[in-house]
């Protein structure tokens, strides 16, 4: 089920245009990861989601329905600008803001404590925001973003500014959504990051889509298929397979690119018949390679 | 809806928990009780002591009636003044004046009251003592000497003191108010204009004041990067909405404080100190008017505040982009003597309806002269256009000000924002 649907959105300011007519679809129940270098047009397309700027032309369905203000309530979202109120009592300023999306007084307060208790912050409750450690904070914000329960999460470099310790805590509580079948907008431009934890991925540059779809797709259809091998014996039995594309000898090591219907495996089998193979490592392009070769590619046309 | 109250009510337990406000609503009464209270405490503590006065007297004029002209009796009863006639011939005089001088500097002697021979014709006396500023002393004796004087000279041109009294007995003049309807009031300037310019100050002060703090306020959050958190809650309308009303209310609690204050002053005041609230007075009509312009005057000028705090990153910046709106405040208190003197001149007509003064111009000319009930709804229906349109404006700048960060922008960009989508 499609959660999120965008249709050729479109947002100028100005002369300049942040985000070019970019069209997306995101489905329940994944991580998907929104990914482009800074100033490539993430936030502007998230703020577009939120219904804090309005498209200049183009369409966003939420739930296959027009975004309408009253929507905010099903979806929790990090900015990446964040801050919160520095003299309000960490419990207050969570119920303020389970109220502000449209919870009773009552159930925030329940909600708020279930949060705090989870993230081991039972002591801190009558704690002014300004007397905690940023990391701290970072956790609060975080709460306050969920403490509504939404289905769609949308966090924008949830990840800047924090120790590895709390990036471990909140890569934790997106796994653990994930398991709870919501559905996550991960805007970052960490490319190692986004690999590890998204299903889907939509890469932006210059405010245009790059490309989009799922992840293992566009590793096997974009990334190059690198083998590295350490062998004994004679290779020259390379030359005869059809699957690979380019082999680089020299004497003792191998460097091998496949073809895209060539696999690992594949090669492994010819490979037995013909030479001692002393240590083999399969090698996939990274998401941060495949990208820099798409855009230098689009810059040359 | 209700997310603007909850909006409200955070901004509201925010301001009014603050130490600032506490201080100032209870400091403020205080000081109101202080002005109340002070003028009668003063009076009731006025100097309960006799004070004496020797006279050399050479005319032999004076001396034997200034007892009985200056005849002011203490609250005791006891006469104020004890005047003792100090006897000295011509040879004599210079010696006793120097020591009765002395007598003064060695605080043995309030004061020396000297009437030469020549008297008559000069008008001349001298009068010694320690403080010479008590004003209303020195009057007294200097009437009391030239009233013996007068009549001596009368006497002396053989016509009759009590016919001269009568015929140059001085005229009295009693002020009148006359309104429209034909009503007299009878009521001086002070009773007139004190209770204007109270409610004026107020006015003008509280505008400045929240029109202040929403600035801050939309500052801090700002600054805090807290406002793209509360925008995935809320629109910025809603926003700004829930920050001016907020505020709004606060303005009206500290009010309703000091009103109450006031007004069990004015009940109760009176029954124990004759003096209090006799400046205040509280026609109820006025009252209404005075809630109706602040009210109006807050929207504008707190929505004007709420843009400059939109555009802005720091108070300083702030502080430079807002002088415009001081000075705006600051003109009809400048104009104010000239509206008191000429309430109903072309000009302060005009100024009473143009929507940036008319919320103090109009209602001071509300309170001293009668506009006509035309002009009056005339200059509300402006002033809530102009807000209805304003709101609309900085309802746009605020939109697109608030996620603004880094340089300040300029005009034209500003103007730009307003035709953003």
């Amino acid at each position: 089920m499609a959660i999120l649907e965008a249709h050729n959105v479109t947002k100028r300011f100005d002369q300049f245009i942040a985000v070019d007519s970019i069209s997306f679809q995101m489905d329940s129940g994944n991580i998907y990861g929104l990914l482009g270098p800074n100033g490539a047009g993430k936030t502007t397309t998230i703020r577009m989601i939120m219904n804090i700027l309005i498209p200049d032309s183009g369409t966003i369905t939420l739930f296959d329905q027009p975004l309408t203000d009253t929507m905010k309530h099903q979806i929790g979202y990090l900015p990446e600008e964040r801050g919160l109120y520095p003299k309000m009592k960490t419990l207050d300023l969570l119920i303020f803001f389970g109220e502000m999306h449209g919870l009773t007084h009552n159930s925030a307060k329940e909600r708020a404590l279930f949060w705090l208790e989870r993230m081991e912050f039972s002591s801190a409750l009558d704690k002014t925001i300004q007397e905690m450690s940023k990391g701290m904070q970072q956790k609060i914000q975080i709460i306050s973003s969920l403490i509504h329960d939404p289905d769609l999460i949308i966090l924008d470099e949830p990840f800047s500014g924090l120790d590895p310790v709390n990036i471990n805590i909140i890569k934790d509580i997106i796994l653990d959504l994930k398991k709870q079948n919501k559905t996550i907008m991960l805007s970052t431009h960490l490319m190692d990051t986004a690999e590890k934890l998204c299903d889907e991925v939509l890469l932006i540059n210059n405010g245009k889509k790059i490309l989009d779809g799922n992840l293992n797709e566009i590793r096997q259809s974009y990334g190059k298929n690198a083998i590295q091998l350490e062998y004994t014996g004679d290779a020259s039995f390379l030359k005869n397979l059809d699957f690979v594309k380019h082999a680089n000898d020299f004497g003792n090591y191998l460097e091998i690119e496949l073809k895209e219907n060539g696999t690992p495996n594949l090669l492994l089998k010819e490979a037995i018949k013909h030479i001692e193979i002393n240590k083999m490592v399969a090698k996939q392009s990274s998401l941060n390679e495949i990208f820099i070769e798409l855009v230098k590619g689009k810059d040359i046309k | 809806m209700k997310k603007i109250f909850t909006l409200i009510k955070r901004e509201y337990k925010e301001a009014v928990f603050k130490k600032s406000f506490i201080i100032l609503t209870l400091l403020t009464p205080l000081l109101m009780i202080a002005l109340g209270v002070l003028p009668s405490l003063l009076i009731m503590m006025e100097t309960e002591e006799s004070f004496t006065i020797h006279i050399i007297d050479e005319s032999g004029l004076v001396a034997a009636r200034i007892a009985e002209k200056l005849d002011s009796k203490l609250k005791t009863g006891e006469p104020k003044y004890i005047v003792r006639e100090v006897k000295a011939n011509a040879s004599s005089i210079r010696d006793s004046l120097t020591a009765q001088k002395k007598l003064i500097s060695e605080d043995k002697l309030d004061a020396l009251l000297y009437v030469p021979a020549a008297i008559a014709d000069t008008g001349k006396i001298e009068f010694y003592s320690q403080n010479v500023a008590n004003l209303s002393l020195n009057r007294e004796i200097k009437d009391a000497v030239n009233n013996i004087i007068s009549t001596y000279r009368i006497h002396q041109s053989g016509l009759d003191p009590s016919l001269i009294a009568k015929l140059t007995k001085p005229v009295q003049m009693k002020t009148i108010k006359l309104t429209k309807e034909g009503k007299e009031t009878e009521s001086g300037f002070l009773q007139e204009y004190f209770s204007t310019f109270v409610f004026v100050l107020i006015l003008y002060m509280s505008l400045i004041l929240y029109g202040t703090s929403i600035m801050r306020g939309i500052i801090q959050e700002k600054s805090n990067r807290i406002i793209e958190i509360l925008l995935s809650t809320a629109n910025a309308f809603q926003l700004m909405a829930g920050k001016i009303l907020g505020l709004g209310a606060v303005g009206l609690t500290q009010y309703l404080i000091w009103a109450s204050v006031g007004i069990v002053l004015v009940l109760f005041g009176g029954k124990v100190l004759p003096q209090t609230g006799q400046f205040l007075s509280l026609d109820p009509v006025i009252f209404i008017y005075f809630v109706v312009y602040y009210i109006l005057g807050y929207f504008l000028f707190s929505s004007l505040y709420a843009a400059i705090g939109a555009m802005t990153n720091s108070d300083q910046e702030a502080q430079n982009l807002s002088t415009p709106v001081v000075m705006v405040l600051v003109v009809p208190i400048i104009m104010l003597g000239f509206i008191v003197k000429n309430p109903d001149s072309a000009l302060s007509v005009f100024l009473s309806l143009f929507p940036l003064f008319s919320p103090i111009i109009m209602f001071t000319r509300i309170n001293i002269t009668q506009p006509g009930f035309l002009e009056i709804l005339s200059s509300i229906v402006i002033l809530i256009l102009t807000n209805l349109f304003l709101i609309w404006i900085t309802s746009k700048i605020y939109r697109v000000g608030i996620l603004m960060y880094g340089k300040r922008p300029s005009l034209a960009q500003v103007l730009k924002w307003i035709s953003y989508k």
